[in-house]
């Protein structure tokens, strides 16, 4: 007996006109729901993310079919990935059953469903309902009975669990009525094909034939129901999210990671400046409430929120969507609170791990430039304080502007006003310039350069703070002003290059300034020194130190700079201890977004709950590459206690202590 | 009704100040300028019973100096005054402050101004004395210091700051003049729309010439640093470096060790 099974068996070809009539009205609902969010996205301003039309089209497939962003984090993730791989071959089971009884046999007279493509088919069928079962009591398992910290209960997840829950177990019941009336008597064989139908199968064995062949139908129309609410339930519940998330893989940005509007101020009819209510955000902001998952994985690695500041990137983007539809004239600011808001150091770690593609950062952004820029609020008074030094001195410190040199004297380099034919511009930024710390860390990376032969220019009292701090605290309008005069200054010198130690800089003048007209390469001193050891310009004698290293969020996760310095301290014989928080997944020093001119006040200190992640390594020895990470590390090692354990050190500093001496 | 607030641009008090070619004030070479101080928290409170009071309110911001100063206007324009008036004088330092408060002084006549708010003093020289002068010249009633304002019905309340951390009340009608202390109020950060709408205030361009009557009183003849008296050292490093250092000092320096 050839190995098939008769589709609408006990049910009849008579249901297939009212099947379809049902299965488009469900569609029709699930549209016109979708429908109904509509004007609610449309209450933003409009944003392009229809272009490259191709390219999104390949991210999103591969991203939704690969589940890479999903399974990144096995918490949940790896549940979730194979739910979603079992139920989409089942669904493309049942979409090849639809073919082969409403198309193929019908109009061409062919069965696929036959022979050993059949014995395929419905074994991996029925391991995949399984596999999705098992994956469902995983997700049952996670969020009612271990409950991770922060996951939430909404009345939508008993909704959307017991509803799939019912699907996949009446599906099995609909496949075991049938098979205890057919394949068990007749074929026992191929029942073996089905493990989950025979094992449902020995349910019905004690009904009367009759009594078989009404629950069967009666179980077929509760199945079929049941899918037609699934596709009716997902527009209104967290199911929306298969369309959602997905989409958002299309409409995720193409522009560089880190990119904020510049606000055009030569606009003289602009009277908004910053999101103050919805409709000062992008569509794309709201929609992004409705792509939220509440997986909450922001918010388990917000370095502000693991820290007890009133911050959660989840919670802002929930906000900024409940704001959306019930309050719309209400002020943003209000709404997610100015602690929240200024708690944020733009660390990006939220956005990274975001598996449907959300914008937090800018969100956040856009909020804090309408309490700068039409308020004219700090988060505090020493910020306050901070600002006006950069107004007047160009550095945060109000040290004179003209002692910005002074860290150099003696130093083999030149300031460009006196001599400006050199093989870099050393864009020194204001912590290495004033800051003793940090004075060290620029001296070292003079000398390094030296013992490569490198001639290095600075700007010296010509170079003013590169207005990143200011921009991160919403102040676009102080950054352009200091961002333009910087540009002048260095475009009236032939640079060929430019070379930071601040990545922070580094952002500032690779990506940010381009937009303002300065387009010289712009090189971190990290990839810098690799190049340098590469081309053998620079040699070290390797001396071996254990270390651990930490990736500054706008190195690592903003420029994908995570190899680079990683290579150098080997080359310097250093052996590596890996933090648990590192690379992509590393944890900020509490500096970023302007916060290095704030007071920590809230929660407790970043930098000590960084400090201890060092200390756990077990090595002696932790190495950054940013002014503002090493400015927290000391202080959070003497402030939590770890002065006798850990000592931090900059990249710039193991290397020069390295340099080979040529015979 | 018609305020007035009177503003210096000064150097900002970080900077390195070198005495000029004739040894008589600093040299203006790597200077930062900014807001005095003082005028900062005039200028705020001004704009402050300017909002206070409305429609039919004008608040003039003036200050006397070179053309750099209209930056430090600027910003007392984008914090809120209606309208600036500049009298340029690129020699504004050699006058004392007779001579300047004498030039508002000629302003000011016949203009109107009920109420007048200037610094208590300015940063960079320090006198004290313009506010309170230009209330004599003018015949306005007068308080220094304050570190409360209010006004009402034509009387400024105003709470002083007195010696030993007493505070006094008075009371003036107006035509009057206060002169600003800190503690008196936060000034504002100005927003980008109010910038935006500065720059297309007006500013009066005024020669000093045209208002210069008075004749110098006090002559500034020197400008220079202390004389040194010897200085401490700061000493970093390792501890054990540290000690090495400081036995050497005292080996060389002192008898101590001898």
């Amino acid at each position: 007996m050839e190995a098939t099974r008769q589709i609408y068996w006990n049910i009849g070809h008579g249901v297939v006109i009212p099947m379809y009539i049902l299965a488009f009205a469900a569609v029709g609902v699930m549209l016109w729901g979708f429908r109904q969010r509509l004007p609610i996205w449309r209450q933003g301003k409009p944003l392009d993310r229809f272009d490259r039309y191709d390219e999104r089209v390949k991210r999103m497939i591969t991203e939704v079919f690969s589940q890479v962003k999903i399974y990144r984090v096995t918490d949940g993730g790896l549940f979730h990935s194979l739910f979603f791989w079992s139920f989409l071959l089942l669904f493309a089971g049942t979409m090849l059953v639809m073919i082969q009884a409403d198309f193929f046999t019908p109009l061409l007279q062919v069965n696929l469903l036959s022979g050993e493509f059949y014995k395929a088919f419905s074994l991996v069928l029925d391991l995949a309902g399984i596999l999705a079962l098992l994956m469902l009591a995983g997700f049952f398992i996670r969020r009612f009975v271990i409950q991770p910290k922060g996951l939430e209960i909404v009345k939508d997840d008993y909704i959307v669990l017991q509803l799939l829950f019912a699907i996949l177990i009446t599906g099995f019941l609909i496949e075991g009525a049938r098979m205890a009336a057919t394949e068990l008597q007749q074929n026992p064989a191929l029942a073996l094909f089905s493990p989950g139908g025979l094992l449902a199968g020995q349910l019905f064995t004690a009904l009367t034939p009759d009594a078989l062949l009404v629950t069967h139908k009666i179980l077929w129309w509760l199945h079929f129901v049941l899918v037609l609410g699934f596709f009716c339930a997902i527009p209104y519940t967290k199911l929306r999210h298969i369309f959602t998330t997905s989409a958002n893989a299309f409409l995720a940005p193409f522009e560089a990671k880190g990119s904020i509007a510049t606000i055009n101020l030569e606009d003289e009819s602009a009277v908004q400046f910053g999101a103050a209510t919805i409709s000062d955000l992008s569509w794309k902001d709201i929609f992004d409430a409705d792509a939220c998952t509440s997986c909450k994985r922001c918010q388990d690695r917000c370095p502000a929120h693991t820290t007890d500041k009133p911050l959660s990137p989840m919670k802002i983007v929930k906000q900024i969507g409940e704001l959306a539809e019930s309050n719309p004239a209400g002020s943003l600011v209000e709404t997610v609170s100015q602690d929240a808001l200024w708690s944020c150091t733009t660390c990006r770690a939220c956005q990274d791990v975001c598996p449907a593609n959300i914008e937090h950062v800018n969100k956040i952004l856009e909020m804090r430039r309408n309490l700068t820029l039409m308020e004219g609020a700090f988060p505090g008074d020493e910020v306050r304080t901070a600002v006006s030094n950069i107004e007047v001195n160009g550095n945060p410190f109000g040290l004179a502007y003209a002692a910005r040199g002074d860290w150099s004297d003696g130093l083999p380099l030149t300031v460009m006003e006196q001599d400006s034919d050199v093989d870099i511009l050393y864009f020194v930024g204001c912590y290495a310039s004033f800051d003793k710390r940090n004075q060290a860390v620029a001296r070292n990376f003079i000398k390094v350069c030296a013992a490569a032969g490198v001639k290095v220019g600075i700007l010296g009292k010509e170079e003013k703070c590169c207005g990143e701090p200011v921009r991160k605290l919403g102040n676009e309008y102080l950054y352009q002003m200091t961002a333009a005069e910087n540009i002048e200054v260095i475009k009236a010198y032939n640079v060929k290059k430019i070379v930071t130690t601040c990545p922070h800089c580094f952002n500032t003048l690779a990506r940010d300034y381009k937009d303002l007209g300065l387009d010289i390469p712009v090189e971190h001193y990290s990839t810098y020194i690799n190049t340098l050891l590469n081309s053998e310009k620079l040699t070290l004698t390797p001396e071996p130190f254990n270390f651990t290293y930490h990736d500054s969020c706008y190195l690592g996760r903003y420029m994908d700079i995570i190899e680079q310095p990683r290579a150098i301290l080997s080359r310097a014989g250093g052996s590596i201890t890996e933090m648990d928080k590192s690379r992509y997944d590393s944890f900020c020093c509490s500096a970023g977004g302007g916060r290095i001119m704030a007071e920590e006040k809230m929660g407790s200190k970043i930098s000590e709950a960084r400090i201890r992640m060092a200390t756990e390594t077990g090595a002696p020895l932790l190495v950054s590459n940013c002014p503002f990470c090493l400015t927290m590390f000391e202080d959070g090692i003497k402030t939590g206690g770890a002065e006798e354990v850990l000592r931090v050190r900059d990249l710039a500093e193991i290397v020069a202590e390295r340099i080979a001496v040529t015979q | 009704m018609k305020l007035l607030v009177c503003i210096k641009q000064v150097p900002d008090l970080e900077s390195r100040f070198k005495p000029d070619a004739a040894g008589v004030w600093y040299n203006e070479t790597d200077l930062a300028f900014r807001m005095n101080e003082y005028d900062e928290y005039a200028v705020e409170q001004a704009v402050q019973l300017r909002e206070k009071l409305g429609e039919g309110t004008e608040l003039t911001v003036l200050s006397i100096g070179p053309d750099r100063v209209v930056e430090a206007i600027k910003k007392a324009l984008a914090m809120g005054c209606d309208n600036a008036v500049h009298i340029q004088d690129t020699a504004v330092s050699a006058k004392d402050p007779w001579q300047i408060s004498s030039i508002i002084s000629t302003y000011v006549q016949g203009k109107g101004f009920d109420l007048i708010f200037t610094g208590m003093q300015s940063q960079d020289r320090g006198s004290a004395q313009v506010g309170v002068t230009v209330a004599e010249q003018l015949g306005f009633a007068c308080t220094t210091t304050i570190v409360g304002f209010d006004y009402a019905d034509g009387t400024v309340t105003a709470k002083r700051e007195l010696e030993g951390g007493i505070k006094g009340v008075v009371k003036l009608k107006t035509p009057a003049l206060v002169t600003c202390q800190l503690g008196l109020n936060v000034p504002r950060y100005p927003t980008l729309p109010n910038i935006m709408k500065a720059k297309r205030k007006e500013i009066t361009v005024i020669p000093v010439a045209d208002l210069l009557t008075a004749d110098l009183l006090a002559t500034t003849t020197s400008f220079h640093p202390p004389a040194k008296k010897g200085g401490g050292i700061v000493l970093e490093g390792d501890v054990g470096e540290l000690v090495d250092k400081v036995i050497a000092i005292l080996k060389d320096k002192t008898a101590v060790l001898r």
